[in-house]
């Protein structure tokens, strides 16, 4: 028989570990705090990487042209960014060249909806533009040790390099998101958090190398490194002074893992759109993500429990690992002084959505798209809801959809579910700007409500705010009381305070 | 020989023991997994003492259907075969003579395929999987439509692929439904469900075999599907199919292929002593990422197709808007045609059936298979060698 007539998935050559010297890793990026950190991950452990430049409108075309034109958005966005990427390279380079410059590297292989199928995109995309042999290593997102292709030794030390950088720079975010509207000079913010994302590159670059699991995982654990590199972050955060007496609308960002994780073209610039127009973003930290994924491990364990007879210690040990996570994200988040918001709790989530969405229905964001709604909601946490949608999601389609069920039942929820693909960003954001309209409706009655209730006038807060230098920092936390707005738990902060 | 359809298999009703059960009447909407998965619940039900009047299944789709019972309650717009089930919901509600007292609709994790052991999982597409909570959420955004009418929903989610937890999970969703339910009852009734499902299974892989070896021995063509089982549905596959049998062509459903081991010998083992898979269901020469059932099987079938020489012809069904077909369609479409095997693709069925352009196209195919169909098969068989079993005529009653 003529085996060679039968059509065999994309090959590639190996990358081999003699190749870590000249070889660039490109890894599919985040937001750039969290991809320049993770580069800086790599570079600890003896890796040339860098993060691929944030995806544009230009490169979902190219996605469209090159892959398949009804791929969801993230999908289109992604492969269209490495085939740009790949084509002004090779312009520069030669195709040659390129291919043995780069290994490209991403999340993505791992069900059940597109996100497990991306490499059929990669494949058409580079067989399109004649880059067969690039190598493309895909890795599964729920297991910290796996094969990388030999070049890209996939362990503990590393995996665990970039959940710390995950959770150290989602704190940061928090912090940067909920300082920047309410900054006294314009630009303060963005200068603080550059430089302290330069202070956690430098402190991962230097982090001690662990050649065994075990070590690696209880110096993690046990190291104040990262707390000591964020109380840095913290003193520089305290140099930007902030008015907090302003009632903003709180939007909190929701949706799709990508849409909502990127800050950039991909999903409207939505972040600083929202900014732009009087809001303070209440942005999607991947470390909900990471603590989902362990539920969802742990909900797969718990179905098992009658049937495997390992299922009991492996939960237990999935357990563990949970607490561990959002141990660790805490003590990121108290050396921020506890200014970046806490996660949310999963089983809170669940039991949330559970009347509407299943916990264990599987794909994107799972339940937690209606968890996180009524979340909000109960916790006033914000306003507003803005759900990032991407154009041709399998599973998002299925959670909207139960959305319709929670809006009949909870009508005063201020949701925006914008679908993002890339053409109709004018129609999205008209429409998120009527919601937006209300939203800072009820952040100012709520304001004028806080400071009726509390017999304070403006002018008396801002004298009691002026007496209280520590309200200007930055690095203040406001506790939250039953209102959702920074300014008005300002206010009400100041009048339980002393005079 | 043509291969029944599922329809008429729906109305194979076995009857079951008697008592107070036997009033219960319980509708199931015949959408999405219900497809594969159907015999499972008539053996189940009926081992239960559900009376078979009693269970009722919807109507094949129709846009009538639609149109009657579940306009105004879709929630969002995607895929005909999710959007469809509002009409299938609202038929059961509000269109029988005699209400019903649950409205049992599961949700799939995962489903059971012939590949397990060889792929990575076999889950369900997410929407398969969630439909139920979509589609539920239009029966009840405004007000409670079952509670109004009495009728009890009920949406256990299943990891139908790991049938040791189906018991469990269906006992705890039954027990307030069905009096005096207890696990040893379930368990035993999904033991029968399964037994049912798998005699029906091996029922059609064997008139499949025995269609190909009719094929072999007179070294004629036939023609290979390649759907979503739901497109056995005639509202959603708009019976393409039938069109083609009436050109005098067999017609076989990839998910129905025989698999008996000297077939699989015939086809696969020189692949497999080359180390270029591990076993005949082995498909991550052509799809790594082997996580949905219903794509893994379609991915296997094309195989399949292209290494048997009287398939000559593939039709390809997908529905609009399908986020789990798109990245098939070209390996899959390259497996067939690499084989020389001729391939047509139907995309973007949706609700109306286009029946001009559906006929026209199946003109043209049948056509092409006049014409090409001799050449096809000497070449594939060249490609394949002798010894297949099917042209033992011994062999075919497999
Ligand atoms: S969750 Fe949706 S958008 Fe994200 S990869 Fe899956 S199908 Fe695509
Ligand atoms: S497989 Fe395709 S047609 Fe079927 S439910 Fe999923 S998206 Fe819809």
């Amino acid at each position: 028989m003529n085996v060679s007539a039968f059509y065999r998935a994309y090959t590639q050559p190996d990358f081999t570990p003699h190749e870590r010297e000249r070889v660039e890793i490109r890894f599919a990026g985040l937001h750039w705090r969290a991809d320049r950190v993770i580069q800086a991950v790599f570079e600890n452990q003896g890796y040339r990487a860098a993060p691929m430049p944030a995806a544009t409108r230009d490169d979902l075309m190219a996605g469209r042209e090159l892959a398949d034109i009804g791929q969801c958005c993230p999908a289109s966005f992604v492969t269209g960014c490495l085939a740009n990427f790949l084509r002004r390279e090779a312009a520069r380079l030669g195709a040659d060249e390129v291919k043995r410059r780069y290994v490209y590297v991403s999340i993505g292989s791992c069900g059940p909806c597109r996100f497990g199928q991306y490499h059929q995109g990669y494949e058409l995309a580079l067989r399109h533009l004649g880059m067969e042999g690039m190598r493309l290593l895909l890795l599964d997102q729920s297991r910290l040790e796996q094969a990388g292709g030999g070049g890209l030794e996939v362990n503990l030390q590393l995996s665990l390099g970039v959940v710390w950088a995950i959770l150290c720079t989602d704190a940061l975010q928090s912090l940067e998101y909920r300082t920047r509207p309410y900054e006294t000079t314009p630009g303060a913010t963005d200068r603080a958090a550059a430089d302290g994302v330069a202070l956690l590159c430098e402190a991962f670059r230097q982090r001690p190398r662990h050649g065994g699991k075990w070590s690696a995982l209880a110096w993690h654990l046990t190291t104040r490194h990262f707390v000591r590199a964020l109380q840095l972050v913290a003193r520089r955060f305290d140099e930007v002074e902030v008015d907090r007496l302003v009632p903003k609308p709180v939007v909190k960002i929701t949706g799709e893992f990508y849409l909502q994780t990127v800050e950039g073209p991909a999903n409207y610039d939505i972040h600083r759109w929202l900014e732009a127009e009087g809001a303070e973003v209440y942005p999607a930290a991947i470390a909900v993500w990471l603590d989902y994924l362990l539920r969802v491990s742990i909900q797969n364990l718990q179905a098992r429990v009658a049937v495997d007879r390992h299922a009991r210690a492996k939960l237990a040990v999935a357990k563990v690992l949970q607490r561990l996570l959002r141990w660790t994200f805490e003590r990121m988040r108290r050396a921020l002084d506890g200014v970046p918001h806490a996660l949310p709790e999963q089983a809170e989530l669940r039991a949330l959505a559970a009347p509407y969405y299943h916990h264990r229905l599987a794909g994107g964001e799972g339940d937690m798209l209606v968890g996180k709604a009524l979340w909000t909601k109960r916790h006033r946490a914000a306003h507003m809801i803005c759900e990032l949608s991407p154009y041709s999601c399998l599973p998002n389609t299925m959670s909207v959809g139960a959305m319709a069920g929670v809006l009949g039942k909870h009508p005063d929820l201020l949701y925006a579910p914008l679908e993002v693909k890339g053409d109709a960003e004018v129609h999205a954001l008209s429409r998120c700007q009527m919601i937006l309209t209300e939203a800072k409706k009820r952040a100012q009655e709520e304001f004028d409500a806080a400071l009726a209730r509390t017999g304070l006038d403006l002018a008396e807060a801002r004298r009691r705010q002026a007496a209280r230098p520590a309200l200007r920092r930055a690095t203040t936390a406001i506790p939250h009381r039953d209102v959702v707005g920074t300014g008005a738990n300002t206010v009400l902060h100041l009048a339980a305070g002393r005079a | 020989m043509p291969i029944p359809t599922l329809a008429n298999w729906f109305a194979r009703l076995r009857s079951g023991p008697s008592g107070d059960r036997a009033q219960l009447r319980i509708g199931i909407p015949r959408t999405l997994a219900i497809w594969s998965t159907h015999q499972f619940w008539l053996g189940f039900f009926a081992a239960l003492g559900i009376a078979p009047r009693n269970l009722v299944f919807s109507s094949p789709t129709s846009e009538a259907q639609y149109h009657h019972f579940g306009r105004g309650r879709g929630t969002v717009d995607c895929c005909y075969p999710v959007k469809c089930m509002a009409g299938h919901y609202g038929e059961l509600v509000f269109g029988q003579k005699r209400r019903l007292d649950v409205l049992f609709s599961p949700m799939f994790h995962s489903i059971p395929s012939f590949l397990d052991g060889a792929v990575k999982t076999s889950l369900s597409c997410p929407r398969v999987m969630a439909a139920p909570e979509n589609i539920k959420a239009g029966f009840l955004k405004e007000r409670d439509v079952f509670g109004e009418r009495g009728i009890r929903y009920v949406s256990p989610l299943l990891d139908f692929g790991e049938p040791a937890l189906v018991p469990g999970q269906l006992h705890a969703a039954l027990a307030e439904v069905i009096p005096g339910l207890t696990l040893a009852e379930t368990t035993r009734a999904a033991a029968i469900g399964w037994a049912a499902l798998q005699r029906f299974d091996a029922g059609l892989r064997a008139e499949s075999a025995a269609v190909l070896g009719a094929c072999a021995r007179r070294d004629a063509p036939c023609i290979l599907v390649l759907a979503r089982p739901y497109h056995m549905d005639p509202g959603i596959g708009h019976e393409i199919e039938g069109e083609l049998q009436a050109y005098g062509y067999p017609i076989l459903w990839g998910q129905y292929l025989p698999i008996e081991p000297a077939l699989m010998a015939w086809m696969f083992g020189a692949e497999m002593q080359r180390g270029d898979i591990a076993s005949p269901f082995d498909i991550a020469d052509v799809w790594p990422s082997s996580y949905s059932a219903n794509t893994n099987e379609l991915l296997w079938a094309a195989k399949f197709a292209a290494r048997m020489p009287w398939i000559t012809c593939v039709i390809r069904l997908t529905s609009y808007e399908c986020g789990m077909d798109q990245p098939t369609f070209s390996p899959v479409q390259e497996i067939v045609e690499r084989s020389g095997t001729l391939f047509f693709a139907f995309q973007e069925l949706d609700a109306t059936k286009a029946a001009g352009s559906i006929k026209i196209r199946v003109e043209t195919i049948a056509h092409y298979l006049e014409h090409a169909s001799g050449d096809i098969i000497r070449q594939k068989r060249r490609l394949m060698g002798a010894g297949c079993p099917l042209e033992d005529a011994t062999s075919q009653a497999a």
